[in-house]
């Protein structure tokens, strides 16, 4: 592995300057999670392997084909006995030596696959979050077998850091694919099985992922964010999430509460601690705790709030999320209520 | 086999320095049986195609059977044996009258094949009459569930095998009966009696996998 | 040897001032639309395919060229989600099953029989059928994607989005009966040449002498036959899910949705080198003329492609490795699909000790081996990092996928495709290609191709995935996004040099001669474009490198009736003269078979019935088809 170290500071540069630089977030070469950085570990061998082979194949080929200069063709070449034994025996080295290098990394691939394997036995209390890919956002619960202590939310994955979390990753309609580089490579959620993906976040951050199984129309905006957080961060956000809505704090939201109950909201989304408790749609108890709107595709601000409820279609074409015509007041109390939604 | 024939040339001043030998393949027969022919070969790579889409339906309905504990999945019942058993011995027996055609042809015995293709193309027909009360036994339909489906699957495309294959045999026969058969239509009979042990030997196999692996402990 | 018949007294020893003649008069086809139609001539209907192939070539380019205008910007506004789904669907369907695999096996077609020294392929009127079925198929997806009716579930087609409940509509249908068309097509032109190479050789050619490209088709022509009826299968069974509720893959009903994965990449990574083989084929042929020698390593090649042929099955899983299953036979696969380095890894070291010891000389299908080199190698070195099962769960699915693979099909199969049609020009068309602008060709291709998809692989590791019609701003991707589109428009930009090439060399193209190259094989030996009996006098085989080891006093072969058409059908092994064989006149029987077949197919995707009328349609066609003909006396 030191080999691979040294060489990926040499050989490799160019491509990790270019993969780094494009983001620290959603990036395969900027790991955040234990099983991420054992894949990149991974990943910097196979360049490091492959950049003596590259250059060196292209290197003989440079020789091969200028050594004669500009001589003119020949009709014929007969090479002789002793030059075809030559190349005979460049070739049988060459081969030998693409053998090898291929068993070191496949020896190093299934150290790797074992290593992240042992990893995915979970270790000690981990978290349980069942994830259900949905056409086209995310449904994250909470499964605490303490009575009481689950719940769900949608669209955005807090994690503690250090602490192993269980992804049980399910389905609602097709096969969508979950892949937060920073932390982990990617498991399909399939239809009829229950896949697991587990993964530890190492130092505190937002990660993005986004669905790489193409699940449809809005396969390009099922994005989801993971919040890597101190512990105690974590408890206290847990715990906050674990409450019910408040109620409505003063008369406008009240005003926009009613507008929800009793409008199109509720026939899909629900608010814990009020009648809305359809489940076809996200969970929107607190959903403006949340960083982002219609599943990692909005930052969470009001103006995308209020296009969002009015116009949807034009800004993720295909949802399932009905336009709402609303009237100005109607909307304006809608969307105090919603901001309340803490 | 060494049927080359390198004679004197026998062309008129080619502007060559030396005068090309030729070898004269007008001596030779102008249709061949077995490995030797074209269409051998095409029957044998047909075959292949064949067997590979076979494999592929019975392949699925082997893997969907590791889905479920149960198999036949409640409520359905494995097939009943007896059309599947009768059907298996009648298309092996097939194998007598299409071996007597090929064997007539090979003598290019005209009035053999027109009797041996003849009645293996009724021993043919009573076989896809025979096939539908197999179909009828399998006791699912193939909308009723992924069982089904795959059963009908491998029972479908060996059925449209069969029946395509007994239309050829059909077409065979008629051109012994209504034409003056060329050569080619001789290796066409032995080419024929080849498939049709691959068809029946196929649906042994098939129905097997159909009938009998539901039964197995 | 036992003879069937006693072979009749033959018209083969003629004079020769009239053999020709004769040869022109018996082996012509009709003048006019109807010999276009009734036409059996391998190189017609190979040149068909090859034109019409670079057609769906061109209009998949342009399809991607969209695309990637579209992602030339986060959030572009050129094309709607739904419009998008379409053309990325269109684009992979056509470019694998209407562009590729047609490609590579018609030039098969053409090349088999003048390099193997035979006057046609083994079964004229069925490898015209196989055209006809492949135009219908392509013209039916085409269609369908200006009706707005494209498939556009993508072109791996995974259930259950492409079951009725996510796919209502036609639009799946469209794309399950293409594959049937074009799965037929294939397969009919597997079996030409399978037979053609084993049966029709010249005399002589003995398995250890054909042609290294020969044996590049033949071992393609062989996986085609177990892949192509799989995914033909498979995508009935997809058809009858939609059509008839079957529930092969409907999870409530017990089906399977793994099952279709299976099923699809048991054909869909064989089809990777069902397109790379002739790709080598291509580089083993062209290499010679250009450097003065002989493929060096004949066995070492050709024992390479075998085993290619057999790997190529080994190594289907690794495209299902997120898919949460398997997790102890991964590493068998990983294991297969590293192993399978090794044969491609000798097949490339041969032919860099043949440039090594050869004399190159750098004209344009020279250059496109090199670009090929250059090009196909990253594309292996990523295929190895996507066998490891830790590296492809961060890289499938994701742009670093899309990069590997256009790295391989482009590399690996359209570059030598490229120096094919410069090599081969002259032999099908009687004119050189330009060789300024093949030069002007070639560079922007190989600029073209570096600058669309190596940026796709950084875009891979930093997390896009693949299949989006759009991506957010602030991401990161839209630098490398914005190079790639660049990238896209030089691609566009070579291909017009290369379509202008073509039609500029057609209409004044310097005249070739036979043999314009230099060359070592059997096609040189006859005129270019050469006749429609492709050689007056089949020619016999004294060595590996036919025409470099023919002596002047080679024999030729001669006896073929000159009244009737006639080809030498040879043993399978050692292709010794065994009988000849009558070759079938022109028919018009394929193409209305054709006709029927496509009524049938369209019709089964709005109703089983279509099985019953379809048979009926079929059956006069094939029984007039097979129906014998009053022969002339003989």
């Amino acid at each position: 592995m030191s080999v691979a170290r040294r060489a990926r500071g040499l050989a490799a540069a160019p491509l990790l300057l270019a993969g780094c630089s494009l983001n620290r977030f959603q990036s395969a070469l900027d790991p955040a999670g234990t099983q991420a950085s054992r894949i990149e570990r991974l990943w910097w061998l196979a360049p490091a392997l492959a950049a003596p082979a590259y250059p060196l194949t292209m290197a003989a080929l440079a020789v091969a084909t200028g050594r004669r200069g500009r001589a003119p063709a020949l009709p014929r070449v007969e090479p002789s006995p002793a030059a075809e034994r030559r190349a005979t025996r460049w070739v049988a080295a060459a081969t030998g030596a693409t053998v090898v290098v291929l068993f070191v990394f496949l020896a190093a691939d299934l150290f790797t696959g074992r290593a992240l394997l042992a990893l995915g036995r979970g270790g000690d209390r981990p978290l349980h979050v069942r994830v259900t890919g949905v056409q086209w956002w995310w449904r994250v619960e909470y499964r605490d077998p303490a009575p009481g202590r689950s719940m769900t939310t949608a669209n955005e994955l807090r994690i503690p850091v250090g602490r192993p979390v269980v992804l049980e990753l399910e389905t609602e309609d097709v096969i969508h694919s979950f892949w937060v580089p920073a932390l982990h490579g990617k498991r399909d959620h399939v239809p009829g099985r229950h896949n697991t993906l587990t993964l530890r976040a190492d130092r505190p951050g937002v990660y993005r992922g986004q669905c790489a199984e193409y699940c449809g129309l809005q396969h390009a905006k099922m994005g989801i964010d993971v919040v890597a957080m101190p512990p105690r961060a974590f408890d206290a956000w847990y715990a906050g999430q674990l409450a019910d809505a408040a109620p409505p704090a003063d008369s406008l939201r009240a005003e926009g509460m009613r507008a929800f109950l009793s409008g199109p909201c509720a026939a899909c989304h629900a608010v814990r601690g009020t009648p809305a408790s359809a489940q076809s749609g996200p969970d929107l108890t607190h959903v403006a705790s949340r960083r982002s709107l219609a599943a990692g595709t909005l930052p969470n601000t009001r103006g995308h709030l209020a296009g969002w409820i009015v116009d949807p279609q034009s800004l993720k074409p295909g949802t399932y999320m009905p336009p709402n015509d609303l009237p100005a007041p109607a909307l304006r109390a809608l969307l105090a209520y919603v901001e309340g939604l803490r | 086999m060494g049927v080359a024939q390198a004679g004197a040339g026998d062309v008129s001043a080619p502007a060559r320095p030396a005068e090309p030998l030729t070898i004269d393949v007008s001596v030779l027969p102008d249709a061949a049986f077995g490995h030797r022919g074209l269409t051998w070969w095409a029957t044998v790579a047909f075959m292949a195609i064949e067997a590979s889409t076979l494999l592929a339906c019975l392949g699925a309905l082997v893997y969907l059977r590791t889905n479920t504990t149960q198999w036949p999945p409640a409520p359905y019942a494995p097939p009943d044996v007896a059309p599947f058993a009768a059907n298996v011995v009648l298309l092996l027996g097939k194998l007598w009258p299409f071996g007597r055609a090929e064997a007539a042809a090979k003598r290019l015995d005209e009035a053999g094949v027109r009797r041996w293709m003849l009645i293996g193309t009724l021993w043919g027909l009573v076989c896809v009459v025979l096939r539908g009360f197999e179909l009828a036994a399998l006791d699912v339909r193939w909308d009723d569930d992924a069982y089904g489906s795959a059963v009908w699957a491998v029972s479908v495309a060996h059925t449209s095998l069969l029946v395509t294959d007994l239309l050829e045999s059909a077409a065979i026969t008629a051109i012994f009966f209504l034409t003056h058969p060329q050569p080619r239509h001789f290796s066409d009979v032995e080419d024929s009696a080849l498939y049709e042990r691959f068809l029946s030997i196929s649906w042994a196999v098939l129905a097997a996998a159909l009938v009998l692996a539901p039964r197995l402990p | 040897m036992t003879a069937v018949a006693e072979a009749p007294a033959d018209a083969g020893a003629t004079r020769a001032p009239t053999e020709r003649e004769r040869l022109e008069r018996t082996w012509a086809d009709p003048p006019g639309l109807w010999g276009w139609l009734t036409t059996v001539d391998h190189k017609r209907i190979a040149a068909r395919y090859v034109v019409t192939a670079f057609v769906f070539f061109a209009l998949g380019g342009i399809d991607a060229l969209v695309m990637r205008t579209q992602l030339a910007v986060p959030e572009g506004r050129v094309v709607d989600p739904d419009r998008y789904a379409q053309l990325f669907t269109v684009h992979g369907t056509n470019m694998m099953f209407l562009f590729a695999v047609p490609v590579m096996l018609a030039v098969g077609l053409y090349m088999v029989p003048l390099m193997v020294g035979a006057r046609n392929v083994a079964f004229p009127r069925l490898n015209a059928l196989g055209y006809w079925a492949y135009l219908a198929g392509g013209t039916l997806l085409w269609a369908s994607l200006l009706l707005n009716t494209g498939p556009d579930q993508g072109w791996f087609s995974y259930v259950p989005l492409a079951l009725s409940e996510y796919s209502p509509g036609k639009r799946v249908d469209v794309w399950a009966q293409m594959i049937t068309f074009t799965e037929i097509s294939g397969l009919i032109s597997a079996v030409e040449i399978v037979v053609t190479v084993l049966k029709c050789r010249a005399p002589g050619m003995t398995l250890a002498r054909m042609p290294i490209f020969v044996w590049a088709m033949f071992v393609t022509a062989m996986m085609v036959l177990p892949s192509l009826a799989v995914i033909a299968t498979a995508s009935q069974m997809l058809a009858m899910d939609r059509l008839v509720d079957t529930h092969f893959f409907d999870v409530d009903r017990g089906g399977d949705a793994i099952l279709w994965q299976h099923l699809f990449w048991w054909f869909g990574h064989p089809e990777v080198y069902i397109v790379f083989l002739p790709g080598t084929g291509f580089v083993s042929a062209v290499l010679p003329a250009f450097t003065r020698r002989q493929v060096f390593g004949y066995p070492a090649v050709v024992m390479a492609t075998i085993a290619t042929g057999f790997l190529g099955f080994g190594v289907w899983v690794h495209h299902m490795f997120v898919s949460g299953v398997l997790h102890q036979a991964g590493s068998f696969f990983t294991a297969a699909s590293v192993l399978i380095t090794i044969p491609t890894a000798v097949q490339i070291f041969c032919w860099i000790a043949t440039i090594w010891t050869g004399r190159p000389r750098f004209g344009v299908p020279f250059l496109f081996v090199l670009g090929f080199f250059a090009t196909f190698i990253v594309g292996g070195l990523t295929g190895v990092m996507l066998a490891s099962i830790p590296l492809d769960q961060q890289v499938h699915d994701s742009y670093f996928v899309v990069a590997h693979l256009h790295y391989v099909l482009l590399g690996g199969g359209v570059f030598p495709l490229f120096a094919a049609v410069y090599y081969w020009f002259p032999k099908w068309t009687g004119r050189m290609l330009g060789e300024r602008l093949g030069k002007a060709h070639f560079w922007l291709w190989f600029v073209g191709v570096q600058l669309t998809f190596f940026p796709m692989h950084l875009l891979g590791l930093a997390g896009m995935p693949r299949r989006v019609y759009t991506y957010l701003d602030g991401l990161g991707w839209n630098g490398l996004n914005a190079t790639a589109t660049v990238g896209a428009w030089v691609l566009a930009l070579s291909v017009a040099a290369f379509a202008f090439n073509v039609v500029h060399a057609l209409r004044r193209g310097a005249r070739a001669d036979a043999d314009p190259w230099g060359a070592d094989t059997l096609e040189w030996a006859t005129p270019s474009p050469p006749p429609p009996y492709n050689f007056e006098r089949p020619p016999v085989v004294q060595g590996r490198a036919a025409l470099w080891s023919r002596t002047p006093d080679a024999p030729v072969v001669v006896g073929l009736s000159t009244e009737r058409r006639e080809i030498l059908v040879t043993t399978a092994y050692d292709a010794e003269p065994d009988h000849r064989h009558r070759d079938p006149d022109p028919s018009i029987w394929p193409f209305v078979t054709a006709l029927s077949v496509s009524v049938f197919f369209v019709a089964l995707m709005f109703t089983p019935w279509a099985v019953v009328s379809g048979s009926a349609l079929l059956l006069p066609p094939l029984l007039a088809w097979g129906w014998p003909k009053r022969e002339r006396a003989t």
